[in-house]
């Protein structure tokens, strides 16, 4: 089987799980807020910020901080589950299919899921910026080409949280501490941003690009420049490691 | 008879260890905060006690909902993934006891993992504010408000996991309830009343009559949230 035909069996695993409704119920409730307290934007122009811009990393880092991570928790619960629930995965392990093809498949599914995720995001952030222009007499929507960037960065800071997270669903076959740990880790990363280690923390990696993109649009916050030399190789090994940690384990606790 | 076998069947899901590794890893953040940090707190005016919970409690106290969710998502796991469920609708035994078994211990969980975090708030309080006279009867105020606040959300979180089959629909909708109670500001009382944002409060800090009307308003969200509950699963039995 070649691998793009794995990830279409995958996909069609959870056609039917009710994913997408979550993850859309999510994006909806990030974004009532923002059109509430639209209003808020103007204030914080004493910081720098012009309110369009405001109104956009307000909502981005409100998702990047527990939304997203949690979401994709989530979606390795769903991954992992489906197959078990019923041991499905035992007729997957039968066939004559590469286990390291099968859990990169598994991976390539989960990095979609991030992906609808954050275009729905961006979708509602028009949606919502459209509103709040009509409500406040002021132009709130800002270029596409900006706004795709600035998610674009979200979603590749993210591949290595997500692989740290499959990684967690692979090793551990109880569901709770699966769970539990990858919830867990989410909840220090807001301090893990401001300290000096924080490239060592993937969980942190999308909030840290999005609260860095912050203080470039504030003019009056400090800068916080990501530097890329410490992270990008960290960032590279980490997500190399989960995923061959992931790859050597798929399959050998149901196949002991 | 019914908590004594919830506990039987929640032996060997991993669920004891999680929830005191998850107590001892809230109670290490206070702590750890107070250790790296503590010039930022020791100057302030406030009582001792509200420094320290304005400082930590958020995120303690978010870890504790994430923990009562997956909690009760593997509660009802258990019973959904093979099947188990339908066994235990044949028992002489109603299906609204086993949710208040359920519930039951969670709560004694929650009240030892409580214990763990008061232990470390007391900790630091006598470390870092050594002159602190009434750490005592702040202490077990504040404990017994936080219990009383923290029960809606358990029971909430075991109604979404006892409707769910699938564990992650409950758990996506869990982790959707507690994103929606961080987004929720705490100024409006109303909105704070959703029962996901109610373990966020904390009794230092709050007007007196306040904490009566949270008291009130958390009683009676659990009484609307059980009856709920019972009528559901009637409802489900008669349909199913």
């Amino acid at each position: 089987m070649s691998f793009l035909s794995l990830v279409g069996v995958e996909f069609s695993k959870i056609r039917r799980s009710k994913i997408i409704l979550i993850l859309l119920i999510a994006t909806v409730i990030l974004w009532l807020p923002s059109i509430f307290n639209a209003d808020m934007n103007f204030k914080m122009q004493s910081e720098g910020i012009s309110p369009e811009n405001n109104f956009l990393i307000q909502g981005f880092m409100g998702m990047a901080w527990f939304m997203f991570p949690a979401s994709m928790v989530v979606g390795t619960v769903l991954i992992s589950q489906t197959e078990r629930s019923n041991n499905g995965i035992l007729k997957m392990l039968a066939l004559p299919v590469s286990t390291v093809k099968l859990c990169l498949a598994k991976f390539v599914v989960l990095l979609a899921l991030a992906a609808v995720q954050i275009l729905m995001t961006t979708g509602m952030y028009f949606i919502s910026s459209a509103i709040a222009t009509g409500i406040q007499n002021y132009e709130f929507m800002l270029s596409p080409l900006f706004v795709f960037k600035e998610a674009g960065l979200i979603f590749l800071s993210s591949i290595p949280m997500i692989a740290f997270f499959w990684m967690l669903s692979v090793c551990i076959t109880t569901p709770i501490f699966s769970i539990g740990i990858g919830l867990a880790s989410i909840v220090p990363s807001v301090l893990m941003i401001n300290t000096k280690i924080w490239f060592a923390y993937p969980m942190c990696y999308p909030f840290y690009v999005i609260a860095s993109e912050y203080g470039k649009l504030a003019t009056k916050l400090s800068d916080s420049e990501v530097s890329l030399i410490p992270w990008l190789p960290v960032a590279a090994i980490l997500t190399i490691i989960c995923l061959a940690v992931s790859c050597i384990r798929f399959g050998q606790a149901e196949r002991r | 008879m019914s908590v004594s076998l919830e506990c039987k069947k929640i032996k060997r899901t991993g669920f004891i260890p999680a929830f005191l590794g998850g107590g001892i890893l809230a109670a290490l953040i206070p702590i750890v905060n107070m250790a790296v940090r503590s010039k930022n707190y020791i100057g302030l005016s406030n009582p001792p006690l509200q420094i320290l919970l304005d400082a930590n409690w958020q995120m303690m106290a978010m870890l504790n909902v994430l923990l009562i969710i997956s909690g009760a998502c593997i509660m009802y796991h258990i019973e959904y993934a093979d099947n188990a469920i339908q066994r235990m609708k044949t028992l002489p035994r109603r299906e609204s006891n086993m949710f208040f078994g359920k519930f039951v211990l969670i709560m004694g969980m929650f009240i030892i993992i409580f214990s763990i975090e008061v232990a470390a708030l007391a900790f630091c309080s006598l470390k870092w504010f050594p002159h602190y006279t009434d750490l005592g009867i702040d202490l077990l105020k504040n404990f017994g408000y936080c219990i009383i606040l923290t029960l809606p959300s358990i029971l909430l979180s075991l109604v979404i996991s006892s409707a769910c089959k699938n564990m992650w629909v409950s758990l996506g909708i869990g982790v959707v309830c507690v994103f929606t109670a961080t987004m929720l500001s705490a100024k409006n009382f109303v909105l704070s009343l959703f029962p996901f944002a109610l373990p966020f409060q904390t009794f230092a800090g709050t007007a007196p009559d306040k904490v009566m009307q949270y008291i009130v308003a958390a009683i009676i969200e659990m009484v609307i949230i059980a009856i709920a509950e019972i009528v559901f699963l009637k409802v489900r039995r008669a349909f199913e």
